[in-house]
């Protein structure tokens, strides 16, 4: 397992957050965030309720028009558009489970394929060779991708009727579908007892052992630290520690925010997750 | 929900079936008594032995609801017709074997003026037909437990007594549950056995369908709807249709096949163009609403104004037309006249959908229901006093002159294979190739990446977003090819009515296709299929077109039955595929989720 | 453009009507997402409602006295109509697909006025409704009819009485939870089902008075009003930003003006001679629709609803 201590990337940089502050009329929910995942690593973002760390995602994935501050990947600008975001190869999930609620497991995962095939309108109408062949490798795609996250012999079954940890699954194997540098998860353990929760973290590895990065946002700080290489912490919108296990858990500021004893300054960040 | 197998009339079942049977053969055999004195009413029901009009229904239903009882008897051969089993389908089909012969009373009795005007055929009728839904509430049904009942329902009163009576008998009396019976595994057939079982089907189908365009007498269309409502409905429960399905899915090339086979055959039992006119204008209406379709049914986008681009398609190939009403004075050959059409819908489709589509929420109903009207307005409009003249107002754009293809006049008889085709016939066989054009469209694209990504958005933006999907051009193709497949029927429709009015392109209006028509087609007969919305399209148009004898009424019955629709059946006439995987889990109770998967419906909204 | 001042009168008087009739919609599509596409119809009957207030009062009895009557017996029946459809069409089929209540919406709409067109007596054309005899007041270089005054009077009023509900009543604030998270709504004990019900009655009073408003300006009601008063207050109902009340009022008072100023002033545009006058009103209200809507998508005083993830 690699324990890098902190700002030492180990491959070249996938993204870099330069400054991104997002300001919801007078309330400031993101404040000058400056972030990097490089290849390879996972990182974890922690924080308290309403700290802003779904906001943050948010204007990373392009759902939010940073107020300022910059978001690049690979050394582009990304545009605050979802699509292209995803396009770019940034994938994601959400904190509360957004699937296609009336699709198949297996055309949910299909979907996921949309960014990295193009077969257009005639293609598909006229049903040529070279759209056969694009149809059954994103099927094979998508099929392996639900062998690896263990869903294959339900993908005929309709996505809403999937158990709550099974659908967590599925939105991760629908992001990997796209093929992403980087995927950013909302809260994967949300909701999950001990072992879904075990099964998560073995998943989680998996994911980075073909060579995707990954950045991931918990309330659970053992799942957390067993994970990630370097963790931020979020607090009122600020970053205010970044580093390794050690580093982060013996931070003043971290166990004040978590106890709770109010930092200076308290006042608008305080209630951002009500709009998460 | 729980359900427990109990007869609402408490006997012994073997009892209640023999009696059951056997009420249904006496029924089928009142068919063949006479049930009233005199000719006066349509179709003549004053002979013994030979059935007409209204006593072939009741015939039909007698035999089927005998056909049911016996198969749950085990008798061999008949077993085919009951594959799920349970007896809910046998009191359906009594049901409806009663309530034609009632309504068969009735209408001649109102007609003639009287009950004195009823031979003792028709009060058999009615009797053995009550006798058989006796019998049928003496056998085990599914029904709810009366203990998982909640309070009763005092609203109803506000309907009146008797709307409070029915109500109470339906929901606390009979507490018929609507559960679905697994299918045992069906044996296993040779493959040429199961192509000649689906073309069977469809014989059955295109006889029924021939009988129900071709009544002549709104009694017996009413009648027939009748009956063919609880057939469906018990051939639903016993779980033959579903059978069927399954056959289709798995033959589907042949299926496909021997629907439009079926389709086709339609002009050649026809002796005239009385009805074969009916039968163009269904399929131009069931076209536009299977267009529709892919743009309510898979995209999910509300479109409110749909007729409209059936209008521009009619009117842009009425200008080119030749006609000496248009002010332009050129005639296109048909395949250039249906792509000018479409070119034009397809680019009003965008003109309405590029500012609307970028946002969210209903405003594209609103947009479209006001482009519309502003369609019809502009129409009017463009006749010389109110505006340039290009349409001559509400009079239309008249004369539009007949096809010519490829040397074929649609507008003349021709014989083929010793049956002569008239004008009609000619023009629906065009229309179903067009037809046939747009179920293949709707099924390559709606099987494909870009209708995946319509699905998505559908279910999802936000996330389809995340999936990398371009939202916004994604509604656009799709609200394009809808306006595009309407402009192209609506090529055809300026010919097959010879004139085009702006008054044809109506929100709603008594007669379709008009936009709410449409809508209803597509939502009645199931969103997101192909067959719903040709079925929806079918009953929509044959409805007030058979029940004129309802005059002022019509369009208040139709209402009403859209209400009432509705409430039983909101996912429509014919349930998604997607709807239909719900019964491929073990356990997943009908009516509620289970208790671990999350409500993804409301979540993140 | 002497006439300016009339023309801008003329458009606020009928963007008053819209407005009343466009809270309908605003609120219950605030709280239950339906497009009430029956609300046109809502405010149809109580038209009718009020005929018959009018029919039924002894010849002869003063306006002073009627219209009150008329108004009663209007709000009467729309309110009735509306609650009943509520409780029977509509409510059965929340849990169902989102477009299943808007076919029953559309039957409902027909099922309204075909019984009105077929048992209504001699409604199958215009019936008279009685307007305020007197001439019209001349204000500066305005004329106003004196029917229009009811409007004039009402419509303030319906807004402060609507203002001080929804604000400061135990019942209004329920109605502004429920419209912002039914769930929650429902977990703080607030009786949903009843709020809903609320809002179609609101809605239904408040087409009432528009519809007793219509009928002394244009002195007839008829089966088919509904239809394209609807769509226009529904129009106005989204221009004013939809779910907000006062953006209802303001959405139709600018459609209203919209319609009137381009009804007067377009012909005047070089090369548009040809598209002016009242044949072309409805068309220049739908423009000015996708114009609002193309730079201000959440309407005039819709708040932007950021997407939640």
């Amino acid at each position: 397992m690699t324990t890098t201590t902190a700002p030492a990337p180990t491959g070249t940089t996938l993204l870099d957050v330069r400054g991104v502050t997002m300001r919801f009329g007078g309330l400031t929910a993101v404040n000058n965030v400056d972030l990097t995942v490089s290849e390879g690593e996972i990182i974890g973002l922690i924080g308290p309720n309403g700290a802003g760390k779904t906001t943050f995602f948010n204007c990373l994935t392009g759902l939010y028009v940073p107020t300022e501050g910059t978001v690049s990947y690979k050394g582009n600008l990304l545009p605050p558009k979802p699509h292209r975001v995803t396009q770019a190869g940034i994938a994601r999930t959400f904190q509360n489970i957004r699937l296609f609620a009336n699709m198949t497991v297996l055309e949910n995962v299909l979907v996921g394929r949309h960014s990295r095939t193009k077969e257009g309108l005639f293609s598909a109408i006229l049903r040529g060779p070279g759209y056969r062949r694009a149809e059954s490798e994103s099927h094979d795609r998508a099929m392996e991708l639900l062998e690896f996250t263990g869903l294959a012999a339900k993908a005929d079954h309709l996505a809403r009727n999937l158990p709550y940890g099974e659908q967590r699954k599925l939105e991760i194997a629908r992001a990997l579908a796209s093929d992403p540098g980087l995927l950013l998860l909302d809260e994967p353990t949300a909701g999950m007892n001990p072992q879904e929760t075990r099964a998560a973290e073995e998943l989680v590895f998996a994911i980075r052992d073909r060579g995707i990065a990954i950045l991931v946002i918990e309330h659970d700080m053992r799942f957390i630290f067993n994970l990630c290489d370097r963790t931020a912490v979020l607090v009122q919108g600020q970053k205010i520690v970044e580093g390794d296990r050690e580093t982060v858990q013996n931070d003043e500021r971290v166990i004040t925010a978590y106890l709770g004893a109010p930092l200076e300054g308290t006042g608008a960040a305080a209630s951002t997750e009500a709009d998460q | 929900m729980t359900t427990e197998i109990t007869p609402v009339i408490p006997v012994p079942e073997r009892a209640a079936r023999v009696f059951t049977a056997l009420a249904a053969v006496a029924t089928a055999g009142t068919a063949l008594t006479a049930w009233t004195w005199t000719a006066d009413f349509p179709g003549d029901l004053t002979f013994y032995g030979s059935p007409a009009g209204l006593q072939w229904l009741t015939l039909t239903g007698g035999l089927i609801t005998a056909v049911l009882t016996l198969a749950r008897y085990g008798i061999p051969g008949l077993r085919w017709t009951s594959p799920a089993g349970g007896n809910n389908g046998i009191l359906l089909a009594a049901l409806g074997t009663a309530a034609v012969s009632w309504f068969a009373i009735i209408a001649i009795a109102v007609d003639l003026g009287g009950l004195a005007n009823l031979e003792p055929g028709g009060w058999l009728a009615g009797l053995t037909s009550l006798l058989a839904v006796t019998g049928a509430l003496g056998l085990p049904l599914d029904r709810r437990t009366a203990d998982s009942l909640g309070k009763p329902n005092y609203w109803w009163l506000l309907a009146g007594v008797v709307g409070y009576a029915v109500h109470h008998l339906i929901t606390r009396t009979l507490r018929l549950a609507k559960i679905e019976r697994k299918l045992p595994p069906a044996r296993e057939l040779p493959s040429w056995a199961e192509v000649l079982l689906i073309i069977a089907a469809f014989a059955v189908g295109l006889f029924a369908i021939t009988f129900g365009i071709d009544t002549e007498y709104g009694e017996l269309f009413t009648g027939y709807l009748i009956l063919a409502g609880f057939t469906v409905a018990a051939l639903a429960k016993t779980g033959l249709l579903q059978r069927l399905r399954a056959l289709t899915v798995k033959h589907r090339p042949v299926a496909t096949g021997a629907a439009f086979s079926a389709a086709a055959a339609f002009p050649f039992t026809q002796t005239s163009d009385q009805y074969t006119s009916v039968a163009a204008n269904i399929l131009i209406f069931a076209t536009v609403a299977l267009g529709l379709n892919i743009v309510v049914g898979l995209a999910g986008l509300l479109d409110l104004g749909y007729v409209a681009f059936l209008g521009v398609g009619a009117y842009a190939a009425a200008l080119v037309s030749g006609s000496p009403a248009s002010p332009i004075h050129v005639a296109f050959p048909f395949w250039a006249a249906a792509l000018t059409g479409a070119a034009a819908a397809m680019v009003f489709g965008v003109l309405i959908g590029a500012p609307t589509l970028r946002l969210r929420g209903d405003y594209l109903a609103i947009v479209t229901l006001g482009f519309g009207e502003i369609f019809r307005i502009t129409m009017n409009n463009l006749n010389g006093t109110t505006g340039p003249n290009v349409t001559n107002g509400s009079n239309g754009i008249p004369r539009i002159p007949d096809l010519q293809i490829l040397g074929f006049d649609l507008g003349k008889k021709h014989l083929v294979g010793g049956i002569e085709l008239g004008r009609f016939s000619n023009y629906y066989l065009l229309m179903l190739i067009i037809t046939a054009v747009v179920v293949l469209v709707f099924a390559r694209v709606g099987n494909s990446r870009i209708g995946r990504a319509w699905v998505a958005i559908r279910e999802d933006e936000t996330a389809a977003e995340a999936m990398g999907i371009n939202g916004f051009r994604l509604k656009l193709l799709a609200f394009a090819l809808g306006a595009c497949l309407a402009g192209l029927a609506g090529t055809v429709q300026a010919h097959v009515s010879y004139t085009v009015t702006p008054d044809q392109y109506t929100f709603a209006e008594a007669l379709p296709p008009n936009s709410a028509f449409l809508l209803a087609a597509v939502i009645l007969g199931g969103m997101g299929t192909i067959s719903g919305p040709l079925v929806g399209a079918t009953l929509l148009f044959l409805i007030p077109k058979k029940l004129e004898f309802l005059s002022n009424y019509q369009l208040l019955a139709f209402g009403i039955a859209l209400i009432i629709l509705m409430r039983i059946r909101p996912e429509g006439l014919i349930a998604n595929r997607r709807n239909q995987l719900e019964f491929h889990e073990p356990v997943i109770p009908a009516q509620s989720a289970p208790e671990d998967a999350v409500p993804l419906t409301k979540a993140g909204a | 453009m002497h006439d300016l001042p009339q023309q801008l009168a003329n458009g606020l008087i009928l963007g008053a009507l819209y407005g009343l009739v466009a809270i309908g919609y605003t609120m219950v599509y605030g709280i239950v997402q339906l497009i009430n596409f029956a609300h046109g119809e809502i405010f149809m009957v109580g038209g009718f409602g009020a005929l018959t207030a009018y029919l039924a009062l002894p010849g002869g009895t003063t306006l002073w006295l009627a219209v009150p009557l008329m108004l009663i017996a209007g709000i009467l029946v729309s309110t009735l109509v509306a609650v009943g459809a509520e409780r029977f069409a509509y409510r059965p089929l929340r849990s169902a697909p989102r477009l299943a209540p808007l076919i029953t919406a559309i039957g409902l709409s027909i099922v309204l006025q075909q019984l009105v067109f077929s048992f209504y007596p001699d409604a199958k054309k215009a019936r008279v409704f009685p307007k305020i005899p007197g001439d019209p007041f001349e204000l500066a270089s305005v004329t106003i009819q004196r029917s229009d005054i009811f409007l004039i009077i009402a419509a303030p009023i319906c807004m402060l009485i609507l203002g001080w509900f929804v604000a400061r009543t135990r019942s209004g604030r329920a109605m502004q939870a429920t419209s912002q998270d039914p769930d929650t709504a429902k977990l703080m004990g607030i009786d949903t089902d009843r709020v809903i019900v609320m809002a179609f009655a609101i809605g239904a009073a408040f087409a009432a008075v528009a519809a007793v408003a219509y009928g002394l300006r244009t002195g007839q009601v008829d089966f088919r009003m509904g239809f394209i008063l609807g769509l226009k207050a529904f129009t106005a109902a989204v221009l004013g930003g939809i779910g907000n009340i006062y953006g209802a009022m303001l959405g139709g008072l600018a459609l209203g003006l919209a319609e009137g100023l381009a009804t007067a002033y377009i012909q005047h545009i070089p090369g548009m001679h040809l598209f002016g006058g009242g044949a072309w009103k409805d068309v220049w209200a739908f423009v000015l629709l996708i114009v609002v809507l193309l730079v201000r998508p959440q309407g005039l005083l819709g708040e932007r609803v950021a997407d939640r993830a």
